[in-house]
């Protein structure tokens, strides 16, 4: 009878909190959301599911060894590699060796946009500071602006990582939401004539140039900012090794079996991370909270940032001020909502490789920022 | 018979505890709005460096990739000179619109997939060979499936 009692003890019903329920909800809905609404599906089902391992509720530390936060579990073995900023850096090879900077080599100017966009993480930051987190909660909170999921977790391991699973999965619930968070300040920043601007076509890049690319922009900016060396390291290499022409064996594997094997184990382990007891804080509505507005501004910097670029542009040379937009990276989700939101107004106006410039340049941008803010605040830790 | 007023305790002991952690007074506490933060974090400092360093930062990589294209260019059109075919480096033939890299690519994506007009004359028949094993065997499968 004892032993009845006890193992009803340990199963989840006898465990199940409110706050678990909460959990498995959203699980279900980000699922939901995947399967049914095509939002990041292979980011959202693995977090999903993730979401739904973590909570399903058991006696803690009684030395089963199954929760994610407890040491020896499988869960917690996998975790490590987020909490020690294992994987973002190689999901960031995966990104290289899938980019074509093409349309950013065509256009260079086009790459202060990716640059303007960033003014999400920075204000963001001042809110979070004005809602009392330290700074480096704060700078960690932030980089949700830079709409770069890998960026976010690998500046919150190192920077706060008692709040990385409230920022992933708010950074990841974003970036799917981009095409619903977007549009209306794209269509209120910008008249109907500015949306309806024609770009000059991009010029052909040559070889060279695009095995340049990835040597000279990593020697920059890492020099300039060298926290984000493990983040740009990797995105640059990954680049060289599609670009170069002789390393397609390991381009394809980094672009392909590489990034998804470190996407389901990034995308679950965050996904467990958010175990009730953990995650359900105050502290973690506001960083939605947050993290909406930091998409919102950021959208709106590159856009604006687009419409003053146009002041000083000759008019054969104008920029649409939608592609500003894709700034935010979220690569590349924010140029299709670019692409998608211009062809209303003007059937004939593709904007989808324009608005890819200021979206690679964003990925570098957001890295730069969390370089940048690690390099700041590391004292403090 | 199973203690279910015992489970029934457990769970309301459960869900009291995981209910005061979501709402306990302490959590809120930590989170106070105001301005004063931003000045003692040096937030305006921090962002308008940041904010200057990320600028900074893509405004040198944009300079010295526009210096980079500007010198392979200038230097294929020496080349091009060199060699007598200055022509090919007039403006209508770097700038090649969207529709025409359209096409080009279609083209070549029909040539590499051999979807072409004219199909391939040399036939293989490819020998297949499916060795017996007792592991794919129908004589010993449980389900016997019905052949098209």
């Amino acid at each position: 009878m004892e032993g009845i009692n006890q193992f009803l003890n340990f199963t989840g019903f006898a465990n199940a909190t409110p706050g678990h329920l909460i959990m498995i909800t959203i699980g279900l809905v980000f699922i939901y959301l995947a399967i049914k609404k095509d939002y990041e599906p292979l980011l959202l089902v693995p977090i999903g599911f993730g979401i739904l391992i973590g909570n399903v509720p058991f006696i803690e530390n009684v030395g089963l060894q199954i929760g994610i936060y407890e040491s020896g579990s499988v869960m917690n073995y996998l975790y490590y590699g987020v909490l020690k900023g294992i994987y973002p850096p190689l999901i960031f090879l995966g990104i290289g060796a899938m980019t074509d900077f093409s349309a950013l080599l065509s256009n260079p100017k086009l790459m202060l946009l990716g640059a303007a966009a960033q003014v999400g993480i920075f204000a963001t930051f001042i809110g979070a500071l004005a809602l009392g987190f330290t700074q480096p909660q704060a700078a960690a909170i932030g980089i949700i602006g830079g709409a770069d999921g890998p960026t976010a977790i690998f500046l919150a391991s190192k920077l706060a990582p008692e709040l990385i699973g409230p920022i992933a999965i708010a950074a990841y619930s974003y970036m799917a939401l981009v095409p619903v968070i977007q549009p209306p300040i794209m269509k209120l920043l910008t008249t109907k004539s500015e949306r309806k601007i024609r770009m000059k076509p991009s010029r052909s890049v040559s070889h060279l140039e695009k095995i340049l690319f990835p040597i000279i922009g990593f020697l920059l900016t890492t020099f300039i900012s060298p926290g984000a060396l493990p983040l740009l390291g990797m995105l640059f290499f990954g680049n060289l090794l599609k670009e170069s022409g002789v390393t397609k064996r390991l381009g394809d594997t980094a672009k392909n079996s590489l990034i998804d094997i470190v996407t389901i184990l990034l995308g679950v382990s965050v996904g467990a991370s958010t175990q009730a007891t953990i995650f359900l804080t105050p502290q973690s509505i506001m960083i939605f909270i947050l993290g909406a507005l930091s998409f919102a501004v950021a959208t709106a910097g590159g856009v604006m940032f687009a419409k003053f670029m146009n002041l000083f542009l000759s008019k054969d040379n104008l920029i649409n001020p939608l592609i500003g937009a894709a700034g935010v990276s979220a690569v590349p989700d924010s140029a299709r909502v670019v692409q998608t939101i211009g062809l209303k107004d003007d059937p004939t106006n593709y904007l989808l490789m324009h608005a890819m410039a200021p979206n690679v340049a964003g990925v570098i941008g957001s890295a730069v920022a969390a370089g940048i803010l690690m390099s700041f605040l590391m004292h403090l830790l | 018979m199973i203690d279910t007023l015992q489970i029934a305790d457990s769970i309301k002991t459960a869900i009291d505890t995981a209910a005061t952690a979501i709402n306990s007074p302490d959590n809120f506490d930590e989170l106070t709005f105001s301005l004063d933060n931003i000045v003692k974090g040096n937030g305006i400092l921090i962002t308008v460096i940041g904010y200057v360093v990320v600028f900074t930062a893509l405004l040198v990589l944009y300079l010295a990739i526009a210096q980079v294209s500007k010198i392979l260019i200038s230097r294929t059109r020496k080349k091009l000179e060199a060699s007598g075919l200055a022509g090919q480096m007039q403006k209508e033939n770097l700038d090649i619109s969207g529709e025409v890299n359209a096409a080009i690519s279609m083209a070549l994506h029909l040539y590499f997939e051999e979807a072409h007009d004219f199909e391939n004359t040399i036939l293989t028949i490819k020998k297949v060979q499916r060795p017996y094993s007792p592991w794919s065997s129908k004589i010993y499968g449980i389900r016997q499936l019905q052949r098209k």
